[in-house]
């Protein structure tokens, strides 16, 4: 029972997404070198650098490094090659389990929903550390990531999933007798998926149309954003996921953040130009967001440097002290699209179109109405939480 | 070419200096340690960048109406319709859910010239606003009904693109200066193709669906909507917008509306966030929950009950009951 793609990268662990695999060739060259050698049309009329137009990645990286890479920051061309050649063979997947159960109903997203690019030249966003890896959790966020893991496992105890050994399942096992969590709230505001349907809170940002947020670094349904600029100011729309694009309005007048009281979805912006790299400072997130466990205290410093005619670079420091033990660097690289076929629609209707959650809901509440009548299983037997199970299949990542 | 005051009365500046073909003149504001340099134009034309909102009545209903006591009401102790008293959904708010009155933003006779089927439907609309005005859904809210919303919104002008954020749902538009193609479906916020006619930038707005309305008084339009905008800038603060709305499926003939929208000028202002689709879950999915937050539904029909509690020290309440 599955409506949406989830569409959140934060918990796809992934990335790097796009559109249109077209054109992907030898547009992504990654000896791009950042400020050196602009030409006058790299500049708006008005002198600054100029970064407009729409843009996405039009490769496939993961976001970490697989430990099969090692130290190697890029992939040799045999390497991509190969990759792509394996990659190729998963556009046409129809990739089912066994029928009739339901993991097989919930992974109803073939290959064809999906976006798959060419491998790109980097073997991780990550640049840094150099081992391409998130750097290890502070002890707190580590105890929390195991409170809430513990709890979404509870959930799914009873569950076919659980029965069956499933991936989704790993960590946990199987226990005919429904958990007492259940009636429970999770460790801390939720954000992502469980196997209850209680209320909207219940569901993932992504179910709820509130995914889509710093930083982005694409999902599997496709992401790109347009960035439109005036003298002294700079505006970005990000389209991500489904319907769930947002607008970003750079401050740029060095005036200092927003009062810690006031928290955002999309954080606070404050810009500069430093040469030719428009520099972004952002803070004040919400407790309501979540980037691989980091909330109110994320901390970005984002640099956007144009690279070439048809290209630029995003480089990010992600810091949080409170969740890793070091600050952690992510490199992407964007090409520019075509501003006249302005084929890449977008309008940022999710909830206008939002039948998934309260299917989600409704359905739960039709499964507490058949339990209690004695037409049906017990609910906690069912499992209304997991899909795309087979997100490993794809060798990149 | 301006001066204008500044918070506490620093002010300001001016730089008429001519930078070249492009930027014109500047004007350089100072506050604080804030710093920001808006050329009068950009690319030879007038410069709408920064965050400007309506200051009126549109969004509540873009003809002339008198104030009322709610937006939802029911019928009073007299039999008359200007002796209706608020109803429960919004009673609790007090005169905070009261209606301003306006002298209306249609142009010439006032009227919207609906057909007689569409204004039926219209009426229909209004009695049922609760359950229908796509703004409650935090849905986007179309064009031009974006412009006047009560929110603030950020325009970014270049020379090929005209850019618009919207604080409300965190939405945008773009109005394209170049060639461009269509959208290859229908949307909401419409596809925006601009030009200049001497300052003043013409929009053509196309490519809509059917489902935004104009206010929340049930004005509404068809997937045949067409929207022609002029912004023009009537002083460095003021815009001065106007909309000719054309829609064969429901109008007669072209209407059009006319306000002004004012240049937010606080040295701080920036564009917050207004997620509303958040706030909207419980009114949309509240029957849904396990345990209803709302006590009282039938079905899908939240039925609201009012509970007011006289707080202890309410100076009035104690005179009154004694």
């Amino acid at each position: 029972m599955r409506d949406r793609l989830s569409g959140s990268m934060l918990t796809v662990g992934v990335v790097a997404v796009g559109v249109a695999a077209a054109a992907v060739g030898a547009v992504m060259s990654l000896s791009i070198t950042a400020t050196s050698a602009q030409s006058p049309a790299l500049k708006t009329p008005w002198g600054e650098a100029d970064l407009q137009g729409i843009w996405t990645d039009e490769t496939d990286t993961p976001l970490q490094r697989s430990p099969k890479f090692a130290n190697q920051e890029f992939f040799t061309e045999a390497q991509r090659a190969a990759l792509d050649q394996e990659r190729s063979a998963l556009l046409r997947r129809d990739r089912r389990v066994e029928r009739g159960t339901e993991l097989d109903v919930a992974g109803a997203y073939n290959a064809l929903f999906m976006t798959q690019k060419r491998t790109g030249a980097r073997t991780s966003m990550i640049a840094d550390p150099a081992n391409g890896r998130i750097p290890p959790l502070a002890p707190a966020a580590e105890k929390i990531a195991a409170a809430e893991r513990e709890f979404r496992l509870a959930l799914l105890q009873s569950t076919e999933t659980c029965k069956n050994k499933s991936v989704a399942c790993s960590g946990g096992k199987y226990d005919p007798t429904p958990s007492p969590l259940r009636a429970e709230l999770p460790p801390r505001s939720n954000t992502a998926r469980m196997n209850r349907h209680d209320g909207p809170e219940d569901g993932s940002l992504a179910d709820r149309c509130l995914t889509g947020g710093l930083p982005e670094f694409g999902a599997a349904t496709g992401s790109f954003r347009r960035i439109v600029q005036t003298p002294g100011g700079i505006s970005i729309f990000y389209d991500v996921g489904q319907g769930q694009g947002w607008q970003r309005n750079i401050v740029m007048d060095g005036r200092p953040h927003l009062p810690a009281s006031i928290r955002q979805w999309y954080g606070d912006s404050r810009g500069h130009w430093e040469g030719n790299t428009l520099v972004i400072d952002v803070t004040n997130f919400s407790s309501k967001t979540d980037f691989q466990g980091s909330r109110e205290n994320l901390h970005l410093v984002e640099r956007w440097t144009r690279a070439g005619p048809a290209s630029f670079e995003y480089v990010v420091t992600i810091e949080d002290p409170t969740v890793w033990t070091k600050a952690w660097t992510v490199k992407q690289d964007f090409t520019q699209q075509s501003d006249q076929e302005n084929r890449l629609y977008y309008e940022p209707r999710c909830i206008e179109g939002n039948y998934g959650l309260p299917g989600l809901m409704r359905g739960a509440r039709m499964e507490e109405l058949a339990y209690a009548e004695g037409r049906g299983p017990h609910p906690a037997t069912k499992d209304n939480a997991t899909d795309f199970v087979g997100v490993e299949d794809d060798p990149l990542q | 070419m301006r001066g204008r005051y500044l918070g506490s009365m620093i002010t300001v500046a001016v730089a008429a200096a001519a930078v070249g073909a492009v930027v014109s003149a500047s004007i350089t504001q100072t506050s604080g340690q804030a710093q920001t340099t808006r050329p009068a134009t950009v690319g030879g034309k007038p410069n709408f960048s920064g965050i400007w909102q309506a200051n009126n009545e549109a969004n509540w209903d873009l003809q002339a109406h008198a104030a009322r006591p709610a937006a939802v009401t029911q019928p009073g102790v007299y039999p008359y319709e200007y002796a209706r008293v608020p109803a429960a959904p919004v009673l609790a708010l007090g005169a905070a859910g009261g209606v301003p009155g306006s002298l209306g933003v249609v142009q010439g006779d006032g009227e919207i010239p609906y057909k007689p089927e569409a204004l039926a439907q219209k009426k229909e609309n209004a009695e049922h606003w609760i359950d229908r005005d796509p703004e409650l859904k935090c849905y986007l809210p179309g064009v031009p009904r974006a412009m006047y919303l009560p929110y603030p919104f950020q325009i970014t002008q270049s020379t090929n693109k005209v850019h618009i954020a919207f604080e409300y749902t965190n939405t945008a538009r773009t109005i394209h200066l170049d060639k461009v193609d269509g959208p290859p479906d229908d949307t909401w916020m419409g596809h925006s193709v601009g030009r200049w006619d001497g300052d003043t930038l013409v929009v053509d707005v196309t490519n809509f669906n059917d489902r935004s309305w104009f206010d929340r008084a049930g004005n509404f339009h068809s997937d045949a909507l067409h929207v022609v905008e002029r912004f023009t800038l009537r002083s460095p603060d003021i815009i001065w917008y106007e909309a000719t709305i054309e829609d064969p499926k429901v109008f007669t003939r072209p209407w059009r509306i006319a306000m002004p929208l004012y240049r937010r000028v606080e040295p701080n202002i920036q564009l917050l966030e207004f997620r509303c689709n958040e706030f909207a879950e419980e009114f949309m999915y509240g029957n849904l929950r396990k345990q209803p937050l709302v006590k009282h539904w039938e079905g899908d029909t939240m039925i609201v009950d009012i509970t007011r509690k006289v707080p202890p020290g309410d100076l009035f309440y104690q005179w009154y009951g004694r």
